[in-house]
């Protein structure tokens, strides 16, 4: 069957002489074999590594190249090649977060979350598979390392993947390329406005009710929680008929020793705290580098807040019994959890 | 509620105020408009009268010709004047115009003012959804900002004092045209913005501008509205839309280096607001609107940006005018006030 209306010999009546037009070749041109061979260069790598693979395999009897890992990666690459390919065409909630582009990214925290931190979470059942809640979590480390952990934790171990859509203080969401990544990844401002919105969107909200107070300590008070603020997250939380899901996090307390704060240099560069760690800031970038200390994340079981009313927020006796009710919790699970890891570092 | 009669549009030969007038021409009896300039297309059953809202005769123009709707569009959120001259008409021309509606033998009763979204500001701090309620929430801000700021509190003390008069502030989203900044700043071939900055863009078509303000003054919906499409478009989004190439600029220490870098190398006069607007971005919550009127604008921010490029590819149509027909207008409408003048000597005190 032809995909033409007319016959070939009136097609090739009708049709005029084609005139081709060769591209005029550029010096540098080196050729089509070359051109094919730097199409085809990611396939000979691959094949060229798994066959390596395989030797190494016979010849050590074990596996010393993971081929999954290397597809993985390749696959990463792939995926961020096909979204830089959508152009404009995504969209952004009212937040201005973009869930694929998000999900494209999580390979990367996986690694850090599985391999890197080792990080065993126990209560994931306990983050509900659909409807609003309200994560809280102790605040440790230098940088928030902990909120991008249990964002992946919720999102890979939890049964009903779900994105958590962490509060940052508004001093980051003025920095360049941090405020651009931290809205991208869904982040939002902490302010009492946009934690109700997102929970009446039945959103998973993240709240560190430390702040920086409690990323700024130092190595000599870790685990030891800070004020819980007004326990404006409490207020929020019953108006919003939210339930609180209390999170305990061991680990990121170590990932930066902080052995001291130069206040006078962080008050020049508008900073909370400039933190001296054995590392930071002596050897430069590479003091940026989190140890690889081992974490555990244990998500409480849910503080229901929609048996109170809505006026119960203005309550403050109840807020703050409540909150202290969140931090005890908090607190009774760190002491638990560094019960059970045998080592800061296995 | 009684449906309005004699309607006064201020800043009505600016392109809103002529989309505005040509809507309400239809469902009101007497229309008449005010400007300082020649009204861009004339409309046939508006009176036209030249006045500037920065001078008390405005006032007398309230009385004389016994409004009882009037509607404010005389409002410059950019003006290619700069700052400065925008004072003058937004604080000023509202102070008069609200001196000449107020007292109790006033015979108005419904009054919109409009407003922008430029009235909250752009901060890191703020919410990511701003409500009506979040206005002037810090002090300081640019100055068109501010100068909002103090008209919106000179309208409201306004509505305070006269319960009579039913009044509406429209707080309308940024809307990209010709004649914008932000529409001019966009057209760019080459967009200078900041490096690591991806503001999140909240834009309101020009139709559904005219629409929201129309209905505003049919109905008598109080308070403040924010009015914008749904969704938001990033800026980066944006300049791809447009085919534009981004030029990031690395902020400094010091924003004001940046900031002015981006205003000389644009060739565009960026107020102060839209450069906070280009850092953190700004979006409105609109539900108080859709709540009230029953109305919501029907472009999305996306869909705004996406008619403004095609609108941008095409060739520019200059719309014939010739100068006669000016004319003519001006003719026809001279007869029709002699013809209204007669009929209502002959048909008061009953009205029309």
């Amino acid at each position: 069957m032809s995909i033409y209306a007319e016959s070939p010999q009136e097609r090739r009546r009708r049709s005029k002489d084609a005139k081709v037009i060769a591209p005029s070749r550029s010096p540098f041109d080196l050729g089509r074999r070359v051109r094919r061979l730097q199409r085809r260069a990611p396939m000979y790598a691959l094949t060229g590594i798994s066959g390596l693979s395989t030797r190494l395999r016979e010849l050590t009897g074990r596996e010393v190249i993971d081929m999954e890992s290397v597809m993985a990666f390749v696959q990463f690459l792939y995926r961020q090649q096909q979204l830089a390919k959508r152009g404009a065409d995504y969209s952004v909630d009212e937040f201005g977060f973009d869930a694929e582009w998000t999900e494209s990214l999580l390979p990367l925290f996986e690694v850090l979350y599985r391999d890197y931190w080792r990080i065993e979470t126990t209560g994931i059942e306990n983050v509900p598979a659909t409807g609003r809640g309200l994560l809280v979590a102790n605040h440790a480390g230098v940088l928030p390392w902990d909120g991008t952990m249990i964002k992946t934790a919720v999102f890979v171990k939890h049964p009903q993947p779900r994105h958590v859509r962490a509060l940052v203080a508004s001093l980051f969401m003025g920095m360049p390329v941090l405020s651009w990544f931290l809205r991208r990844t869904g982040q939002t401002v902490g302010h009492p406005d946009d934690t109700r919105r997102l929970l009446e969107r039945d959103q998973l909200v993240l709240v560190f009710p430390e702040g920086v107070r409690g990323t700024g300590k130092l190595y000599a008070d870790r685990y030891r929680l800070r004020r819980f603020g007004r326990g404006g997250f409490v207020a929020t939380a019953i108006r919003a008929g939210a339930p609180i899901i209390p999170i305990s996090v061991v680990g990121s307390e170590e990932i930066y020793p902080m052995v001291g704060d130069l206040s006078p240099v962080a008050k020049a560069f508008g900073l909370p705290y400039f933190p001296v760690t054995p590392t930071w800031p002596w050897l430069g970038p590479l003091g940026m580098i989190p140890l690889p200390s081992k974490w555990r994340i244990q998500f409480h079981p849910a503080v229901h807040t929609d048996e109170y009313p809505r006026e119960a927020a203005d309550d403050q006796n109840l807020v703050m019994a409540l909150s202290d009710r969140v931090r005890d919790t908090i607190q009774q699970g760190i002491y638990d959890n560094l019960k059970l890891r045998r080592g800061v570092f296995v | 509620m009684t449906p309005p009669e004699r309607v006064l549009i201020t800043g009505v030969s600016n392109p809103l105020g002529a989309e505005v007038a040509r809507r309400l021409a239809t469902s009101v009896p007497w229309l008449f408009g005010c400007d300082l300039n020649d009204p861009v297309a004339a409309i046939e059953d508006m009176d036209f009268v030249h006045a500037d809202t920065r001078q008390s005769v405005i006032g007398k123009l309230v009385r004389q010709l016994k409004i009882d709707t009037v509607v404010h569009l005389a409002v410059m959120v950019d003006s290619p004047r700069g700052e400065r001259a925008t004072h003058e008409t937004n604080v000023i021309g509202t102070m008069n115009l609200l001196t000449g509606c107020s007292g109790p033998s006033s015979s108005v009763r419904r009054l919109v003012v409009k407003s922008s979204q430029a009235v909250y500001g752009a901060r890191p701090e703020y919410p990511s959804l701003l409500s009506e309620d979040a206005a002037g929430m810090s002090q300081g801000g640019s100055l068109v900002t501010r100068d909002l700021l103090e008209l919106e509190q000179m309208t409201h003390d306004f509505a305070l004092r006269n319960p009579a008069c039913r009044v509406a502030r429209l707080r309308l989203g940024y809307r990209v045209t010709r004649t914008t900044a932000l529409g001019r700043y966009l057209s760019q071939p080459l967009i200078p913005c900041f490096l690591g900055y991806d503001p999140r863009l909240q834009l309101l078509h020009e139709d559904d501008a005219a629409e929201a303000v129309a209905r505003a003054a049919l109905g008598d919906q109080e308070g403040a509205f924010n009015v914008a499409g749904d969704g938001v478009v990033l800026l980066s989004q944006a300049m791809t839309i447009m085919g534009a190439q981004p030029l990031p600029v690395l902020l400094p220490a010091s924003q004001w280096i940046s900031r002015f870098a981006i205003r000389s190398s644009t060739g565009v006069n960026l107020p102060g607001h839209l450069l906070d607007l280009l850092l953190h971005g700004s979006v409105m919550d609109c539900s108080r609107l859709r709540a009230e009127f029953g109305w919501a604008p029907a472009h999305t921010s996306r869909g705004v940006m996406d008619a403004f490029a095609r609108g941008h590819t095409e060739e520019l149509v200059e719309a014939p005018s010739p100068p006669q027909e000016y004319e003519l207008q001006v003719y026809l409408q001279r007869r029709r006030r002699g013809e209204r003048y007669r009929t209502a000597q002959g048909a008061l005190p009953s009205g029309r």
